[in-house]
């Protein structure tokens, strides 16, 4: 049944030492082959511990992760060839200029020679960088460092990419071109794993969301039905409030 | 690429050279005094006969004394000497008063000729007054070689004398001729030799110490930039991505010391060139690279290695850039200090180079001395070169296994 989906996951749980509360309390998060996930929630909640876990970066204390089938950490070599991880921080080498940073992560991710050149290109293309590829990162602007940042997620074609709020910090104009392109590369066959804060994005992008709390999730579906079932609720941020509260998360444990 | 930071390139290249022209120069004196800097000495040598040259002779060929001789505008006494004997001018004077040997001769020919005569009653001697002027800062040891050397000399021209008297006064009596002027008198040869395997016994010049020195702490000093740009990595997200990448984290690791040893090795390259090439134009000797280049980059290599693994153990267990970077150099500057960077091995007391086995550095400084200073080979500076090379591999594994402990996969 796992083999079905790009992301399995089976009462996974997490404790970090010294923490009385599980970061993961039993998640089970089914991801679909081929859709646009967006995973919702608040601070604390566990959305990067779950992202380090399925990218093989952090053990976990009990359950079943399967990507495309295969799991993890056993196969991690494999699931490390189709996945693409786009991590919130700008993950790039400020000294070098767009091209070269993501020529350089292209070779690593083993793309080389031509294809790789052709890959770069129609990549900046995508993305509106053609113009300011050569010059350093370091003269690129919050929106433009991000949307580098993602392409570097995107060179070896991964069959799911996971974003780590990719569009915080940046303007409308970049906010609209990424999700854009993420909706294209859906539709060209890409799963997508999107977490973010902002839940109208999720909303107007994601064909299916979890709203996850607690180290599990809460409720999931698609936001339009989602927001049907719950008429008393205006919008999903107002189901999100619902489920989750309005109080503030950020602890200290 | 490498034009964007070429501020970066050069210091990182520029400040190790600065340090080796700097130090070799500011220790030159330190070193040469400590191997024997010469004395300043006044010589005033009246005599005309074979003691005085004698004595001029052997302290010229001690080699311990830079000599200066009164001129013939500077008429010389003990007394007008004495003004001439200060820290600043001479440490030590000598006095040879005119007519010495002839004295001597004299004074000779009278005893034996008082004793083949069946004289009793010595005449009275005509005294030979040498007189030996002495800074009180004059290290006693000079004073002693100085005091040891006017004894002999004018013991063995007195011994000569006698020899040659007593002849005469044979042959005056005897039908055979008795020929005494081959007899030196010089029945000892003392033997001395430096002990070459003993590290403690070498005493480099400071050149030949301050060049492997400051290369090798130069190299060890990648350990801060290393060990701070695995932690900044970490912390700005790149290590994340790196770590997505289908590769494993130690081919990572070793991606990156890669890069690391060829800066390392060009950087080593540079500083010997230095030592070759420039130190010479500012007066010091030129650094003998000795006869096995192989030998001279296998140390290269391993203290690469040691340095390098060093490092990448630091970024690994250090939690913060600020840790890694205090902690790092500090560190390299203790086993700098202790394996023999800053002050020469042989200056050290006996506890504190038995000590100074245990820094990594000293594998180095000990191999590097065999290569420059011994001119020995490969198969001597290979148990240095295991030693740093084990040294390297332990940190690397440390470093992966500091990670499995963080229960991290890949």
């Amino acid at each position: 049944m796992s083999d079905n989906f790009a992301i399995y996951t089976e009462g996974l749980k997490k404790r970090y030492k010294g923490k009385s509360n599980p970061t993961l309390n039993g998640l089970d998060l089914r991801i679909p082959d081929g859709s646009l996930y967006g995973l919702l929630a608040p601070n604390g909640a566990g959305k990067t511990t779950t992202i380090d876990i399925l990218c093989g970066l952090k053990r976990f204390d009990e359950g079943i992760v399967k990507i495309d089938g295969l799991g993890v950490p056993s196969k991690l070599s494999d699931i490390k060839r189709i996945i693409g991880l786009v991590p919130q921080e700008i993950a790039l080498f400020p000294m070098l200029t767009g091209r070269e940073n993501l020529k350089v992560i292209g070779g690593m991710y083993g793309v080389e020679g031509g294809v790789l050149n052709e890959r770069v290109d129609e990549l900046l293309y995508r993305f509106g960088l053609e113009n300011s590829a050569d010059r350093p990162i370091t003269q690129y602007s919050g929106g433009m460092k991000r949307r580098i940042n993602l392409l570097a997620g995107l060179l070896h074609k991964p069959k799911i990419l996971i974003l780590d709020e990719p569009t915080v910090g940046v303007d409308a104009q970049s906010r609209n071109l990424i999700l854009e392109e993420l909706a294209k590369l859906n539709k060209e066959g890409t799963t997508v794993l999107f977490i973010s804060h902002y839940l109208e994005e999720a909303e107007t992008i994601c064909n299916r969301v979890g709203l996850m709390d607690g180290g599990k999730i809460v409720l999931e579906g698609n936001p339009t039905e989602l927001a049907k079932s719950h008429p008393e609720c205006k919008n999903l941020e107002a189901l999100y409030f619902k489920l989750t509260g309005k109080q503030m998360r950020d602890t200290y444990e | 690429m490498l034009k964007r930071d070429l501020g970066g390139i050069i210091l990182m290249f520029l400040m190790p050279v600065l340090l080796v022209i700097l130090m070799a120069n500011l220790q030159d004196s330190t070193l040469n005094f400590v191997k024997g800097n010469k004395i300043p000495l006044l010589l005033v040598n009246r005599d005309r006969g074979e003691l005085g040259a004698a004595v001029v002779k052997e302290i010229e060929s001690s080699g311990l004394f830079e000599i200066e001789s009164d001129t013939a505008d500077s008429y010389l006494t003990p007394t007008s000497m004495e003004s001439r004997i200060s820290p600043g001018d001479n440490m030590i004077g000598i006095f040879i008063p005119e007519d010495a040997t002839k004295i001597i001769r004299g004074n000779v020919q009278k005893y034996v000729v008082s004793a083949f005569n069946g004289i009793d009653e010595v005449p009275v001697d005509n005294i030979v007054d040498i007189t030996v002027l002495v800074d009180p800062a004059a290290k006693g040891s000079f004073h002693s070689v100085l005091m040891s050397t006017l004894r002999e000399r004018s013991q063995k021209v007195q011994f000569e004398y006698i020899m040659r008297e007593i002849s005469q006064q044979v042959n005056d009596i005897s039908p055979v001729a008795v020929n005494t002027a081959n007899f030196s008198g010089e029945q000892f040869v003392i033997e001395d030799k430096f002990v070459t395997r003993e590290g403690s016994n070498i005493m480099p010049n400071s050149v030949q110490h301050n060049v492997p020195a400051w290369s090798l702490f130069a190299i060890f000093f990648i350990v801060v930039s290393l060990a701070g740009n695995i932690i900044k990595e970490r912390e700005g997200g790149s290590f994340t991505r790196l770590l997505t990448m289908p590769c494993s984290y130690a081919e990572y690791l070793i991606s990156k010391a890669a890069v690391y040893l060829i800066v390392a090795l060009i950087q080593f390259t540079l500083m010997l060139l230095i030592g070759v090439y420039v130190l010479p134009c500012t007066g010091l000797p030129a650094l003998e690279l000795g006869h096995s280049v192989i030998a001279l980059f296998f140390v290269g290599f391993a203290v690469a290695v040691a340095a390098i693994g060093y490092g990448i153990a630091i970024g690994n267990i250090a939690r913060t850039h600020q840790q890694a970077s205090v902690f790092g150099a500090v560190s390299v500057v203790i086993l700098a200090a202790v394996g023999g960077v800053w002050i020469p091995l042989f200056l050290m007391s006996p506890q504190m180079q038995l000590i100074s086995k245990l820094s990594p550095m000293n594998w180095g400084m000990s191999g590097f001395y065999s290569l420059f200073l011994r001119d020995e080979g490969f198969l001597s500076v290979l148990p240095e070169g295991l030693a740093l090379l084990t040294f390297g591999i332990l940190c690397f594994t440390v470093a992966l296994y500091t990670r499995r402990k963080k229960r991290i996969y890949s």
